[in-house]
């Protein structure tokens, strides 16, 4: 079998669109409002019915939240930059909903680059904001030629890079957990052909992997050992997949062993490293923010 | 159901424009309907807070001012009491004083009164006696002597005789 990893599905082209010429509306966008949708749904619900005494345990939650944001972007920035507050908030949220929205199944808009060079791109217009305000257009523009003036088309590329980079190293992270779930679950798919297919040559080695497993199991209980019982199981287990495979159609269709071993790697690729790139991505925000301040 | 996709790495500037929106639209949601609505409340129990605590203190001030007028009052009025009660001492003291003097004075009246009625009474009985002594006398010495005596001879001798026998008692 082979093993196709693509980027975003694209659901509708508009054709001929001043300026842009064609325009395709990917899943990502679609899913990227689909989040949203959430976000604002949770922000409203959150935000709803709040008390200054008597506190429900949602407006801890909220209040919780909140005040972790506020100290976050304090203890990167101090005090002078709350207007940033909620920039930092919204792309964490986002990127952590984007993220972990693939565990159900849907496509994540972090998977597509655009989305995350999008959130650099205006972190980069922040970052060249505070530059030529706190140095002065003059001062901005002579950083360049720091410490020659040879070295000017190295520094403008650093600077350039600098949203790319972010962008890149947060898509790069989703990515390689989309493609490597996939190799899993592609892996797992050919494994479970190659096994039943040699198993289920006849309908006859099924019954009589059912037996033996189920005999094994039986006499494994009775003394008492465990791990004996477990062997019979997945014995007894084997040969139905392999029962059911060889009954062809449907059941032949279903790849047995990618039942429950992808939810292991998508625990850390979805959940952990989701939640580790948001909180790098905010982090890089909040510093490169706070650097070129100059404070 | 032909499916297209983009490659995996695609430069795609609607999708670029449309989350640089999202963003926005986002962030003005999350300030909007969350962020401000929670941080205000955090500032208002904050002040709340600090309400409380400058009330609990102007409260604490109040009544140690309470305490100190009170045990001002206290210590006048004990002040007032001992005043009065030493007043009062003094007052029965010299009341006692003027009652023993008056009784000492009414005592010595009535014993030099008693005194004078005693000598008085004694000069009564005395006289009496010497009367009656002189009667006696004359009767014994009419009968002794048998003579018949100037009355007025008879008298001075028996008084004579009677001042004799007083120096004699």
């Amino acid at each position: 079998m082979d093993i196709s990893i693509n980027g975003a599905r694209i659901i509708w082209t508009i054709e001929n669109v001043p300026l842009l010429g064609k325009i395709n509306i990917t899943q990502t966008v679609l899913m990227s409002w689909v989040v949203m949708l959430v976000i604002s749904a949770l922000c409203i619900w959150l935000g709803s019915k709040l008390k200054v005494y008597g506190i429900s345990r949602k407006q801890a939650v909220a209040e919780m939240a909140v005040t972790s944001l506020v100290n976050f972007v304090h203890g990167n920035m101090g005090p002078n930059f709350d207007k940033y507050i909620p920039l930092v908030g919204t792309i964490f949220v986002t990127s952590v909903i984007s993220n972990t929205i693939s565990v159900l199944g849907f496509w994540s808009p972090t998977a597509d680059l655009m989305t995350e060079l999008g959130w650099a791109l205006v972190v980069f217009v922040i970052i060249t904001y505070h530059k030529i305000k706190s140095a002065g257009i003059g001062g901005y523009l002579k950083g360049f030629l720091d410490p020659l003036f040879v070295l000017a088309p190295i520094n403008v590329m650093a600077e350039c890079f600098t949203p790319v980079s972010m962008a890149c190293r947060h898509f790069g992270n989703i990515l390689s957990g989309t493609v490597i779930s996939a190799l899993i679950y592609g892996a797992l798919t050919a494994a479970t052909h190659a096994l039943m297919g040699a198993l289920s040559s006849s309908v006859v080695v099924g019954i009589i992997f059912v037996l033996a497993g189920v005999a094994v199991a039986f006499i494994a209980k009775k003394k008492g050992k465990t791990v004996f019982f477990i062997l019979g199981i997945v014995i007894g287990l084997l040969g139905l997949f392999s029962f059911a495979y060889s009954l062809g159609g449907f059941f032949s269709d279903i790849p047995y062993l990618a039942v429950g071993i992808p939810a292991v790697t998508g625990a850390y690729f979805d959940w952990f490293g989701g939640c580790i790139q948001a909180f790098i991505f905010c982090t890089l925000t909040t510093l490169f923010i706070k650097q070129a301040a100059g404070e | 159901m032909n499916e297209l996709y983009q490659s995996l790495v695609a430069v795609e500037p609607a999708t670029l424009i449309v989350t640089i929106c999202n963003l926005f639209i986002q962030m003005y949601v999350v300030k909007k309907f969350f962020l401000s609505k929670v941080l205000a409340i955090l500032d208002q129990r904050r002040a709340a807070a600090d309400q409380e605590i400058s009330d609990a203190k102007a409260a604490r001030a109040e009544a140690d001012e309470i305490k100190k007028t009170y045990e001002e009052n206290m210590k006048k009025a004990r002040e007032e009491a001992s005043e009065i009660v030493s007043h009062a001492q003094k007052t029965a003291e010299k009341r006692a004083d003027e009652i023993i003097g008056q009784a000492k004075t009414q005592a010595a009246q009535i014993k030099e009164k008693a005194e004078a009625d005693i000598a008085k009474e004694k000069k009564n009985a005395l006289n009496q006696a010497k009367d009656e002594i002189s009667g006696i006398a004359m009767a014994i010495a009419e009968k002794v002597v048998e003579r018949q005596i100037d009355e007025k001879d008879q008298e001075a001798l028996v008084n004579r005789f009677i001042e004799n026998l007083g120096d004699a008692l």
